[in-house]
């Protein structure tokens, strides 16, 4: 198991999902997240696609597993199957078009249908770069993001603002309540779930796994 | 570095300069002597315009067809015409169409005015209960359940053709991208099981640049989604495409035992990660000229003579089929696969080439996939990197040879 992605080596492996309407940019951000691009010809995601960054917090090096999904609905029998083990969610809506926001709610509850309680949510208001064209105010989240318990964040993809926040955020919130569980079953690591995380409609809801071997230095 | 080939692509399909860089590399060249070109198509026709398709079919599957007449040979391909008519006949069947077509426009256009104006819509026309936002935008108040689906689908399709192949000069203008939106939106009233879902845009949209008269590509591309239409039907619980992914599945199983167990140790056994190639025909994988190179080796390999009357009119090909006692002669107006099909009196609907093509992926990329993946994330990620490095002949005459061996391993099973 040591050799194995030697080269990548890493203490969390967090799986995030990136939903919202279609059109709201979703790809976008995970392609300026994770390899610092943004195209204005990018194409319609076509079920589900992933990519994964690593980052570090304190001394730990989290690596992120994102799978991005498509926005329309008739594609939720396929994406909200990747739902499963995540362990934290960008709800994105587009801040120049109001009805993207008026669809988070519905968003929410899908996601909160199908993930563990614990998962962490973060609220994304991309397209913050127009200005002009706005029409969901800061305001109008923020409150709808402390009723739902959500973390609230705008955004722009294209101009690169807040997206390396956002992904941070979540994956170091995550990191907490990986770490507060640890502490609460008294630290013992053959406590955390084990094996294979990541399993594409699997029944396993291992939700954060921490690799063999990696602490024992 | 460029070769001549990819220049003289570059002409037909031109790519904005700005976006050079971000687009996969295409392979396909036209080949003197291989590939179809316009001299020996003209040949391939009779003095009244009957179509020696055997002829055409063993020309494009050693090389595809050339650029400057790719529309109308995949008319042919796709089955909007019959090889055994006349001119005379295609061009009165054409006539037909195109006024069929602009009635069921006008339809859609008294319904939503935007539709014929030359421009589209990216917003929602109404809402959740059917109401208009803005009234100016709808031509017609009711709460008809069909027309109420329909118009909740037209934003979804804006939205799309403003995002698709936008890498290509041809989207640039207004005019073109409202070619694509009316045809799609024109198909998704007609055909209102199906409606719109994402990734038909990516079907239709080489049948828009290829084919000139929007009634025309409006055929073809009805056509075209005969075959694939399944997989786009979708329900709270599955997509169509789910039948495919089965039969892959079932292939896998005969014909690489080891690699499906492999897959279905990480949980892949369902073969999701095979979704998007079976939906949108490989074309995230290849450059927009290999795809359509792609396209029409594998609907000249899938032809079957049939076709035209099949679609046309399916009463009459029930008792028209092909009968077992097929003669050489006659089996050389099939495309390869389908005619081992035919051979072996194998009529699965869900195996189609583009399957094959997938399990041909799956073993070109075989011994990494056994080494490497230790989750289905690793897979995608194994499969991500065929992109722009397939040849796409190549990959179907493996495809081919699976189609082989799946058939033998099935018939003794």
């Amino acid at each position: 198991m040591g050799a194995y992605r030697a080269d990548e080596d890493y203490d969390y492996l967090f799986k995030v999902v990136l939903i919202g309407d279609s059109g709201v940019g979703k790809s976008n951000l995970l392609s300026r997240f994770t390899k610092n691009e943004f195209s204005l010809e990018s194409k319609s995601t076509i079920g589900v696609e992933f990519a994964t960054r690593s980052i570090r917090v304190d001394d730990k090096v989290l690596k992120a597993q994102i799978w991005d999904t498509a926005g329309q609905e008739r594609y939720r029998a396929i994406t909200s199957a990747y739902y499963r083990g995540a362990v934290g969610a960008l709800l994105v809506y587009d801040v120049t078009r109001h009805v993207t926001f008026e669809n988070v709610e519905r968003w929410l509850k899908e996601l909160r249908d199908h993930t563990d309680a614990n998962i962490v949510v973060m609220l994304v208001g991309n397209k913050a770069d127009l200005r002009h064209l706005r029409a969901v105010s800061t305001e109008e989240t923020t409150n709808f993001a402390e009723r739902e318990k959500t973390f609230f964040m705008e955004t722009s993809a294209l101009e690169s603002l807040n997206v390396e926040s956002a992904f941070t955020e979540v994956l170091t919130q995550i990191y907490h309540v990986v770490s507060k569980k640890a502490l609460e079953i008294g630290d013992d690591p053959a406590a955390l779930p084990k094996g294979q995380t990541i399993n594409v409609g699997s029944r396993d809801d291992a939700s954060a796994v921490k690799k063999d071997g990696c602490c024992s230095a | 570095m460029k070769s001549s080939g990819t220049t003289e692509l570059n002409t037909f399909y031109p790519i904005k300069p700005e976006c050079q860089a971000d687009v996969p590399a295409t392979r396909f060249k036209p080949r003197a002597g291989k590939t179809l070109s316009q001299r020996r198509w003209q040949a391939s026709f009779s003095q009244d315009g009957h179509l020696d398709i055997a002829k055409v079919l063993r020309r494009i599957q050693r090389g595809g067809v050339h650029p400057s007449i790719k529309g109308e040979v995949w008319e042919f391909l796709l089955g909007c015409y019959d090889p055994n008519s006349t001119l005379e006949e295609r061009n009165e069947l054409k006539q037909r169409r195109r006024g069929q077509y602009d009635m069921w426009k006008a339809e859609c256009q008294k319904m939503v005015p935007v539709i014929g104006s030359g421009k589209f819509i990216t917003t929602p026309l109404i809402d959740d209960e059917g109401q208009p936002i803005d009234p100016s935008l709808v031509g017609v108040q009711t709460s008809d359940k069909k027309v109420v689906q329909w118009m909740q689908l037209l934003h979804q399709i804006g939205l799309d053709v403003h995002r698709t192949d936008r890498a290509l000069d041809f989207y640039e203008t207004e005019a073109n991208q409202a070619k694509l939106f009316h045809v799609l939106a024109v198909y998704a009233w007609l055909d209102n099981d199906i409606g719109y879902v994402q990734g038909m845009n990516d079907i239709c949209s080489p049948l828009i640049i290829l084919v000139e008269n929007e009634a025309d590509c409006y055929w073809c591309f009805d056509r075209a989604m005969r075959r694939m239409r399944e997989n786009f039907r979708s329900s709270a619980s599955s997509m169509g495409v789910q039948s495919q992914l089965a039969t892959l599945s079932q292939i896998m199983k005969t014909v690489d035992p080891k690699l499906h167990h492999h897959l279905e140790d990480l949980d892949g056994g369902e073969y999701l990660f095979a979704f998007r190639m079976l939906m949108v025909l490989f074309r995230r994988e290849f450059s927009f000229a290999d795809t359509l190179y792609l396209w029409e080796l594998m609907w000249a390999m899938e032809y079957n003579p049939y076709i035209f009357t099949k679609y046309e009119d399916p009463d009459r090909a029930k008792t028209k089929g092909p009968s077992p006692a097929t003669n050489n002669k006659h089996l050389k107006q099939y495309g390869k696969f389908e005619r081992k099909n035919v051979k072996t009196g194998h009529t699965e609907e869900n195996s189609a080439l583009s399957v094959f093509l997938v399990a041909s992926v799956l073993e070109i990329k075989n011994r990494r996939i056994l080494n490497e993946a230790k989750g289905v994330d690793d897979v995608v990620k194994i499969l991500g990197d065929i992109t722009s490095n397939l040849d796409a002949k190549k990959a179907l005459n493996e495809a081919l040879k699976i189609q082989k061996k799946y058939l033998s391993k099935a018939k003794k099973a």
